[in-house]
């Protein structure tokens, strides 16, 4: 049941999807990887929607150089550990819900345990290895996972839902060379948008998911294209799952 | 064949069929940085292209 509180708080998005939808939200547990650009996004909006339980986890610290687009830290925060910030920034944005911030790797040792309890996996990293991991993991959970990832003006997503779709394995077969990319703070407003609306979408059954196409988007042109893929038979990573669908 | 490049520029080879891997690298593009769409549809660069397909060649971005 929602407080009144909570009706006030969502009264917007309530007109959307009612008041049953918004408890949808309210028992849904998920894991924000990452608390950097695409991560600020992800979190701020899950956190003013309404997720329930938001797990969000980085090793980093905040450094000046991020202020730039990740907009869960401040000037101030320079030097504290961005899970701190992003616990105290969610918790401003939305008492209603539970937020907790760890300072962790995510690897093969800590994935399970980061993931106990989650409903779904939010992939805001900024590297395909660790990207992999959480594929494996959502495909041996059956959990869905939002992918996002940015460079400059440019951005790309997809949804994966195991045994439904192309996994991130099917898609991308090979980690691109890793590089400093280029990043401005709008392009992950976009990026992470989308990944959000996507993972609203999943969880209140409304709409067409990104499942089997990835979304391109390209800020120098202004324009969105995508191209469709498909389960490949023989991917590493999913071959094994069964086809839900 | 048409290609979509990932600068957004267009160009037109002429070639009856070639692999999609040959094709990239006779333009200067390294396979590990990008995919490929044949006529809209992710492929392998192993497969072949003929002279009716478009392809468009997108640089996959890795950041966070």
């Amino acid at each position: 049941m929602l407080k009144d509180a909570e009706k006030s708080r969502y009264s917007r998005q309530i007109r959307l999807f009612g008041e049953e939808g918004q408890e949808k939200l309210k028992e849904t547990a998920v894991l924000i990887a990452g608390a950097g650009g695409l991560g600020s996004i992800v979190s701020i909006y899950m956190a003013a929607a309404g997720f329930g339980r938001i797990r969000i986890v980085d090793c980093d610290k905040v450094e000046l150089s991020n202020l730039n687009r990740q907009v869960l830290h401040w000037n101030d925060d320079v030097g504290r550990n961005k899970a701190d910030s992003a616990l105290e920034t969610l918790c401003g944005i939305n008492p209603e819900i539970e937020v907790e911030a760890l300072v962790e790797t995510i690897s093969e040792d800590s994935i399970d345990r980061l993931l106990h309890g989650c409903d779904l996996i939010m992939d805001a990293m900024d590297n395909f290895p660790t990207r992999y991991l959480l594929n494996q993991a959502a495909l041996r959970k059956g959990l869905p996972l939002f992918h996002g990832a940015i460079s400059g003006l440019q951005g790309q997503a997809t949804t994966v839902v195991p045994g439904n779709s192309a996994c991130l394995r099917c898609i991308f077969p090979r980690a691109p060379p890793a590089t400093i990319f280029p990043a401005i703070g709008a392009t992950c407003g976009i990026i992470g948008s989308i990944q959000v609306t996507e993972a609203v979408k999943y969880v209140l059954g409304k709409g067409e998911l990104l499942e089997n196409r990835l979304l391109l988007w390209d800020g120098l042109s202004a324009s969105m294209d995508e191209v469709v893929c498909e389960r490949n038979p023989g991917c590493e990573a999913c071959m094994n799952i069964n086809n839900q669908s | 064949m048409i290609i979509a490049l990932p600068d957004g520029s267009r160009k037109e080879i002429a070639t009856e069929s070639a692999r999609i891997e040959d094709i990239l690298r006779d333009l200067g593009i390294n396979p590990v940085e990008v995919i490929v769409a044949k006529n809209g549809r992710i492929v392998p660069e192993e497969e072949m292209a003929d002279s009716g397909d478009e392809l468009k060649v997108v640089r996959v971005v890795h950041g966070g």
